[in-house]
């Protein structure tokens, strides 16, 4: 075995500094606590720490993402961020807790522009999009795919539509309110397939469940099976092209594979905050997007994304106006399959 | 990649040099892990910031040995204070309270950190020579199983309703409807929520955990002078005493060594944990026990039974984000995020470009133990002295510590409310004779069960036969109603043998 068991980074913490570090914390407590440690910003925001609300549970993509993000983005900002996770009710209870929180900028929410856009839409949540809450940036963006396990007997989509016509097919999804399963009830219309949607309530069970066998196969953002690596085989995605052929075992495009014409189906990350912060505080509003685009374009962020195994080609800046019009499409979308969504 | 006796040992050496973070994150985990609310996930995400400045393979340590040591912690006021620190302690109550109030706690400590330091070493042991193989487990684990999974854990209320079965069955009832509340795990449709917000993910865990046995119990020590009144003398052992509890708890050995195992495979399943595994772990020791009359009055078995089991899970929880990329859990979710920000790959990937990190996880969790063997023996002569420390001391601190715990995990002012509330629930079934355990286990494993047996019924198209349609589903059924045979059948036969019907 070598001496360590993986490379240290720059920065990052280690025996001989912990321990060093540790005695000088105690002497300097011990001689009246610290003084002069804290950090004195020259700008007036954000005089304090931002508190970012994911409406998902820690460890999800989410989470992975806003990290990755946040990483880079405090050298930019000048500040610290604390995350809230709120999960429950697909995202509503996330979205509720955030409204309630002080519109004043220093709130800021981590949303997911697919499936919380069509939870808010289906969903009796009081919360208007654009009325309520602003999209003010984007960041990344990938698009759905269906894929099975290592062990599946099914290997391509025209097997899993074959398949199809003959019994049910059972979909495992993250949630019912989820651009996959949109993709997935589209392409059940479309090739005369019963479609069963089976909302395992996150990622990782849901992926679980198409690596199990439990059900014939997911549907998910893309990005789940490319973590997964071997675990997944990818059968095809709801985009317009395949721009992570490497990582996505070269799966075609729905449409190029059965002929179909299902609308690109995105999940993309974008960065809220509350419609009454956006108008009392423009300055504020401006130093946000002014550091969230320099984070987007600093290679830093490039390399954690990298890092948290994410494809970089999937980075994907936006400002307000193509976040708002990617959350005004997906909300169309949710209301031409709403019945299904919600079995009504 | 082969494990060979060269690596292990430079594995065991290498994790031995971390004592510098192992050390204080089992003293950090015992602390946290005895405060309800706190336990392992919550404080590691506390320390994040910490924990994302070290190196990988130094945050990991840290978060595994304060995993480890969290599990341990949450036996402690299990046992002193009939206040489990973490859902997965929630059994040892029902034996280690009644040996503290005997004057036994030393006893019950001793019993608690050997069952769960031997676990620990026994699972982590186990799972650095067969994890290849382990990993498995959670392929042939689905909905089907997990229904039945849940079913042995609801078995303990009826184990608990045994002493009266009406009420057990009325309190266990009550947890379930409980259990229910919150969105609907298809459609997201809330229920029984009365449009409260803080109740749409359902019933909290933590807050309900204390209210139901922290609140009310400080409510009822209030009536008392002290928990172990009238048995000051043992509750303070000699030295010789209390190595020869130690010793003593050695005997248990085999019971250790197969709870420990059935908690390692239980923690192996996505989706379940250290409370269903506690559970189980304590029903299967009572049905299989020579004395099973005596669980539930203080009986040696039944502390250690969940303590070696809740302890076997925490090794059992990191094989699926080890082997397949998928945490079991949510302290592996967020040693995932670790991975992740440091550009360190998991699932098959980490033991083709890292294996040495992957067994070294294993190998920091045994040697976590080893440390906790030397370091925590000492404190079962003198952590048992909080039990004659007059109560009007001890309740309000309770209360007071516990609230803050029950605010932790998701910071909601409402969840104050409903641990208060909790709390009356519980001072009101303990003033008649309801067992708040029994409610506790309806919430906990209701909503679980709920979750397992809707999407079996989703995927089967209402057919409720899918119950039956799985080999390994058919196995657990059988042994589910052999266990539940078992009791009555082994009392009608003691008792004939009594009389002299049969021998």
């Amino acid at each position: 075995m070598t001496k360590r068991l993986i490379t240290r980074a720059p920065g990052l913490i280690g025996r001989r500094s912990f321990l060093r570090t540790s005695g000088a914390a105690v002497a300097a407590t011990g001689l009246g606590g610290f003084t002069g440690v804290r950090k004195a910003f020259a700008q007036d925001y954000p005089s304090r720490n931002i508190d970012i609300v994911i409406p998902t549970g820690e460890g999800g993509g989410a989470d992975r993402d806003a990290r990755a993000f946040t990483s880079v983005w405090g050298k930019h900002l000048n500040t610290n961020f604390q995350f809230g996770y709120f999960p429950g009710a697909a995202g509503q209870v996330g979205y509720e807790f955030y409204m309630d929180r002080e519109p004043d900028a220093y709130s800021l929410l981590f949303a997911n522009l697919g499936p919380e856009i069509i939870m808010l839409a289906l969903q009796d949540t009081g919360i208007e999009v654009g009325r309520d809450i602003v999209f003010i940036q984007q960041t990344l963006s990938e698009p759905m795919a269906v894929w099975v396990g290592p062990n599946s007997p099914i290997r391509t989509l025209e097997e899993l539509v074959e398949l199809g016509r003959s019994r049910p097919i059972t979909v495992a999804t993250s949630r019912l309110p989820h651009p996959a399963s949109i993709g997935m009830l589209a392409l059940g219309e479309a090739m005369g397939m019963e479609i069963v949607l089976v909302p395992y309530g996150g990622g990782n069970p849901t992926a679980m469940a198409a690596i199990t066998q439990e059900t014939d196969c997911a549907a998910l953002p893309v990005t789940n099976t490319i973590v997964l690596d071997d675990q997944a085989h990818v059968l095809g995605l709801f985009a317009d092209e395949n721009v992570a052929p490497e990582g996505t075992d070269n799966a075609p495009t729905v449409n190029d594979a059965l002929g179909t014409s299902i609308p690109e189906l995105t999940s993309s990350r974008a960065w809220g905050v509350h419609r009454a912060a956006y108008d009392a505080h423009p300055d504020r509003i401006a130093a946000l997007v002014e550091s969230m685009e320099a984070t987007l374009a600093d290679p830093d962020y490039t390399a954690a994304v990298e890092a948290a195994g994410v494809p970089t080609v999937f980075i994907d800046p936006g400002d307000e106006a193509r976040a708002m019009a990617s959350a005004a499409a997906t909300t169309e979308l949710a209301r031409r399959y709403r019945d299904l969504l919600t079995g009504s | 990649m082969e494990l060979t006796a060269g690596n292990l040992l430079e594995l065991f050496l290498y994790s031995a040099s971390m004592w510098w973070v192992i050390i204080p994150a089992v003293f950090i985990g015992i602390i946290m892990g005895a405060i309800p609310g706190f336990a392992a996930h919550n404080t590691i995400i506390m320390l994040l910031p910490l924990t994302l400045a070290f190196e990988a393979d130094i945050a990991l340590t840290f978060m595994v040995a304060l995993y480890c040591a969290s599990h341990l912690g949450g036996g402690v006021p299990a046992i002193l204070l009939n206040i489990p620190g973490t859902g997965g302690a929630a059994a040892t109550t029902l034996d280690g309270y009644p040996m503290s109030r005997k004057g036994l706690a030393s006893r019950a400590l001793a019993l608690s950190f050997v069952a769960s330091i031997l676990a620990g070493l026994i699972t982590s042991a186990l799972t650095l020579f067969v994890l290849p193989y382990l990993s498995q487990v959670g392929f042939y684990i689905r909905s089907v199983e997990m229904v039945v999974v849940m079913l042995f854990g609801l078995a303990l209320i009826a184990a608990i309703a045994a002493q009266d079965m009406i009420k057990g069955l009325i309190a266990g009832a009550f947890g379930l409807m409980l259990g229910a509340m919150g969105a609907d795990h298809i459609y997201a449709t809330p229920r029984g929520t009365f449009g409260i917000l803080e109740l749409f993910d359902g019933i909290p865990l933590v807050p309900a955990l204390i209210g139901l046995f922290a609140i009310s119990e400080a409510l009822i020590m209030l009536e008392e002078k002290s928990i172990a009144a009238g048995h000051s003398k043992s509750v303070t052992p000699s030295w010789r005493e209390a190595l020869h509890n130690i010793g003593d708890a050695f005997k248990h050995w085999f019971l250790i060594i197969w709870t420990s195992v059935l908690g390692l495979v239980i923690g192996v399943m996505p989706g379940a944990g250290a409370s269903i595994a506690a559970f189980v772990a304590y029903q299967q020791a009572r049905v299989f026990s020579k004395t099973p009359e005596k669980f539930g009055t203080g009986h040696e078995q039944g502390v250690v039974a969940p303590e070696a089991a809740n302890n076997g899970v925490t090794t059992g929880t990191l094989v699926p984000l080890l082997a397949i990329g998928i945490p079991g859990g949510s302290t592996a979710a967020v040693m995932m995020i670790v991975l992740q920000f440091h550009g360190v790959p998991f699932g098959p990937r980490l033991f083709m470009q890292n294996p040495m990190l992957a067994y070294g996880v294993i190998m920091s969790m045994f040697v976590a133990y080893i440390f906790m063997l030397i370091t925590l023996f000492p404190l079962t002569r003198y952590l048992s002295r909080i039990t004659i420390v007059a109560n009007y001391y001890m309740a309000p601190t309770i209360v007071a510590f516990t609230l803050v715990g029950a605010f932790v995990p998701r910071s909601f002012i409402a969840d104050l409310t409903i641990a208060v509330g909790f709390g009356l629930i519980g001072y009101v079934a303990r003033k008649t004779g309801y067992h708040v355990a029994a409610i506790l286990i309806g919430v906990i494993l209701g909503p679980l069960l709920e979750r397992s047996f809707l999407l079996s019924m989703r995927i089967s198209g209402g057919d409720p036969m899918i119950f039956f349609s799985s080999n390994i589903g058919n196995v657990l059924w059988v042994l589910l109603f052999a266990m539940l045979l078992a009791s009555p059948v082994l009392k009608l036969l003691k008792k004939r043998r009594s009389k002299g019907d049969i021998y």
